[in-house]
């Protein structure tokens, strides 16, 4: 009799309440072939909050959200959403999932793409429609929901892509690089309306390599590097473990490996790393090594075009952790 | 399973929007199953045109004449005249005739004697039927002439009065020769071709669907939308179960479609009814889980498209959807009972010239349904994991 009540119970539309942190993952581990992705990972995310898992492409961030959405299989390690564990079905449609790249339907509309995927979830009749309505608004889409997607602009598709993981109102948000790609007015946005979301008590993870964007939104940061989570804490913890210290921005020509290689070696540099047309340096104090960043600049052969000089910042922490740039 | 609806829901909308597919589905296979009927002819009547070389003049050439014009014959084979044997060999080199018949002179004289004359037969690869209806006509006709000549000279030899031999050689002359040739069909109806290329195109067009399907599967995967509905809270085995059900509705109506028209326009006749959709379920049912099968074998769309592709044509090929199993070598006929759509085939044709309702298309149905098992569960796991992966 219990059984046949538990298989006649509905599994979608009604999502249990979550109890405690909404999101909790202790241990993951994810081995492709000899390779590990994932090595041990483990955090936990509250209602409200804004965490950001930081860290550079290949880190195994994705990886790590995959298994906490359910899409891979951890080889090792728990995830519990709203302390019930990930393998009751029912659990899923507490979380949303907004995946890096656009997944919509391109020859479907915006309406009939977000009428599908909210009824996967378990929306029907009135309260889809409303879903629906609500969903159009927030993305400024509302009178070109007739329209077929692969007639929208980048940005469209991305706040579409994004509302589409909101539709079932989650009660933990998963936000994969959603500003991959977009337009500075559509970042804004975005970012703008993920913090708005955590503001209404929503739990978000949000994996970014970019730091501007952790340090924006994130209430806190877990910086991911090689599999493992390195760091985590407020961007005032995480900061406030390198002490002291500033952040020398070198943006220069020639060879920034060897002239980063040149300035590790400059008395009062911890740390100096390539990335793009830049050498990142952190210093203790950085007025006084300035001049000797310059010598060594000279020494490499390489050309400097600015310095600045600025308080330590998440790059920073990543830097000093892993003796590499997030962007390299 | 209603998470398996509504992705066939929404996957029967895209195709519907993508007029490959029903071009593909439907125009096709109506359009071909038309010019096949019409180069093929309105009815399957074989008629050939035969040479014949009269040197001998005789009363025995002038009988065998007489057979070939008999109405049994005449509506399979018309005679020419030819000169002599070197025109005859020509003509059925040239194709000017399609089998030639050589009575050499003295034939008639001949046959009291010890050794008797040969008539000769020329045939051509080209047509191999009736190059075997004259050897049959004249194997016949020689075979009497021997059968009479043994019988006078056993009547001689066993002491018939000398004055009546030439009356027993007259009467043997007059007997008439039991060459016996008719088309009738096996079954109660004759099949025309527009009834056999009909199921055929409708089926081979319906092999697409593994094409469609597969290809589908793989684009959704590519955009993420696999990826996107595991998210939600349903199982991988339904997103499967609602590609299979969009693939099911839209095989059973691309070939329903090709069935009405085809019945309604041209005048094929496909079977009973209850029957025909019978063979159509068995038959998508089974093109349900080759798709499965493809999707679990590719990694990529690329390859889910070659390997679609070698199946629908590796089938179709085998199965006869191109030409008449009658037609094929026997070895290939035996191929075709390995596919389904051989099978399908087999059932449409006994069902247009047999007649009968569900009982005849029974074991056609039960092979089909045996193939999908086997095909299924072959795909299950590793279709699943195409999902997971």
């Amino acid at each position: 009799m219990t059984v046949a009540k538990l298989a006649a119970a509905p599994r979608t539309a009604v999502a249990p309440e979550p109890t405690g942190p909404v999101l909790s993952c202790a241990g993951l581990v994810k081995r492709f072939a000899q390779r590990t992705a994932v090595d041990g990972i483990g955090f936990q995310v509250d209602a409200g909050e804004i965490y950001g898992l930081l860290g550079p492409n290949g880190a195994g961030k994705t990886t790590t959200i995959k298994m906490v959405c359910g899409l891979l299989d951890a080889d090792a390690g728990v995830v519990t959403i709203g302390g019930r564990p990930l393998a009751e079905l029912s659990v899923r449609a507490l979380v949303g999932y907004v995946p890096q790249d656009i997944a919509l339907y391109p020859d479907l509309t915006a309406r009939e793409n977000l009428a599908f995927l909210g009824r996967l979830y378990g929306l029907r009749a009135g309260l889809l429609d409303e879903r629906i309505a609500e969903a159009l608004e927030l993305t400024g889409l509302s009178d070109r929901d007739k329209d077929r997607v692969e007639a929208y602009s980048g940005g469209m598709k991305r706040r579409l892509n994004i509302a589409a993981g909101l539709l079932h109102h989650p009660k933990l948000l998963v936000l994969d690089e959603p500003t991959v790609g977009v337009d500075p007015q559509s970042r804004h946005a975005i970012l703008e309306r993920v913090q708005a979301l955590g503001d209404s008590g929503m739990a978000v993870v949000y994996t970014t390599h970019y730091m501007e964007e952790a340090d924006r939104v994130c209430d806190r940061v877990g910086i991911i590097d090689r599999g493992r989570l390195i760091a985590e804490g407020t961007k005032r913890q995480l900061v406030s473990r390198l002490g002291e210290k500033d952040r020398i921005d070198l943006v220069a020509s020639g060879d920034l490996q060897a002239l980063a290689a040149s300035m590790r070696g400059v008395t009062g540099v911890e740390s100096a790393a390539a990335a793009a047309d830049r050498v990142h340096v952190v210093a203790a104090d950085g007025r006084s090594v300035l001049p000797d960043l310059v010598e060594a600049a000279e020494r490499s052969g390489a050309t400097l075009t600015s310095v600045e000089v600025s308080e330590a910042d998440l790059e920073s922490v990543f830097l000093n952790l892993t003796g590499t740039a997030l962007r390299e | 399973m209603r998470p398996a609806f509504l992705i066939a829901g929404k996957d029967l909308r895209q195709r519907l929007r993508d007029r490959s597919a029903i071009v593909i589905g439907v125009v096709a296979p109506l359009v071909i199953a038309a010019v096949m009927s019409l180069a093929f002819g309105t009815t399957t009547t074989f008629h050939f045109t035969l040479g014949v070389v009269n040197a001998d003049h005789g009363p025995i050439a002038a009988q065998l004449e007489r057979i070939l014009h008999e109405p049994g014959l005449r509506n399979i084979v018309t005679t020419r005249p030819v000169a002599d044997e070197a025109s005859a060999a020509a003509d059925v080199k040239a194709r000017r005739v399609q089998a030639a018949v050589v009575i050499p002179a003295g034939f008639s004289a001949s046959l009291s004697a010890a050794k008797p004359e040969s008539i000769l037969t020329f045939t051509s690869v080209n047509n191999t039927l009736a190059g075997s209806v004259t050897t049959s006509i004249v194997s016949s006709f020689t075979a009497q002439l021997n059968a009479d000549r043994l019988s006078l000279a056993t009547a001689v030899s066993s002491g018939a009065p000398a004055d009546r031999v030439a009356a027993l050689e007259q009467a043997a002359a007059k007997l008439t020769v039991p060459v016996q040739l008719a088309q009738r069909p096996a079954g109660s109806r004759e099949l025309k071709p527009v009834s056999y290329y009909s199921p055929a195109m409708g089926i081979f067009f319906l092999l697409f669907v593994i094409s469609f399907t597969a290809r589908s599967f793989f684009v959704d995967r590519g955009q993420g939308m696999i990826e996107r509905m595991r998210a939600a809270p349903i199982q991988p085995l339904e997103i499967l179960a609602g590609k299979a059900l969009s693939a099911f509705v839209f095989g059973v109506a691309s070939l329903g479609v090709v069935a009405v028209v085809t019945t309604a326009v041209f005048g094929a006749y496909w079977g009973s009814p209850v029957a025909v959709a019978a063979v159509c379920m068995a038959l998508v049912i089974s093109v349900v889980c080759l798709t499965a099968l493809v999707i679990g074998l590719a990694r990529s769309q690329r390859q889910a498209e070659g390997i679609a592709s070698a199946v629908v044509f590796g089938l179709a090929l085998l199965g006869g959807n191109f030409v008449f199993v009658s037609a094929e070598p026997d070895l290939l006929r035996r191929l075709a009972l390995l596919t389904p759509n051989g099978w399908a085939l087999r059932a449409f044709t006994d069902l247009s010239t047999r007649g009968g309702g569900l009982h005849t298309a029974l074991v056609p149905v039960a092979a089909i349904l045996a193939f999908s098992a086997v095909v299924g569960m072959a795909a299950a796991g590793l279709s699943r994991r195409a999902v997971t992966a």
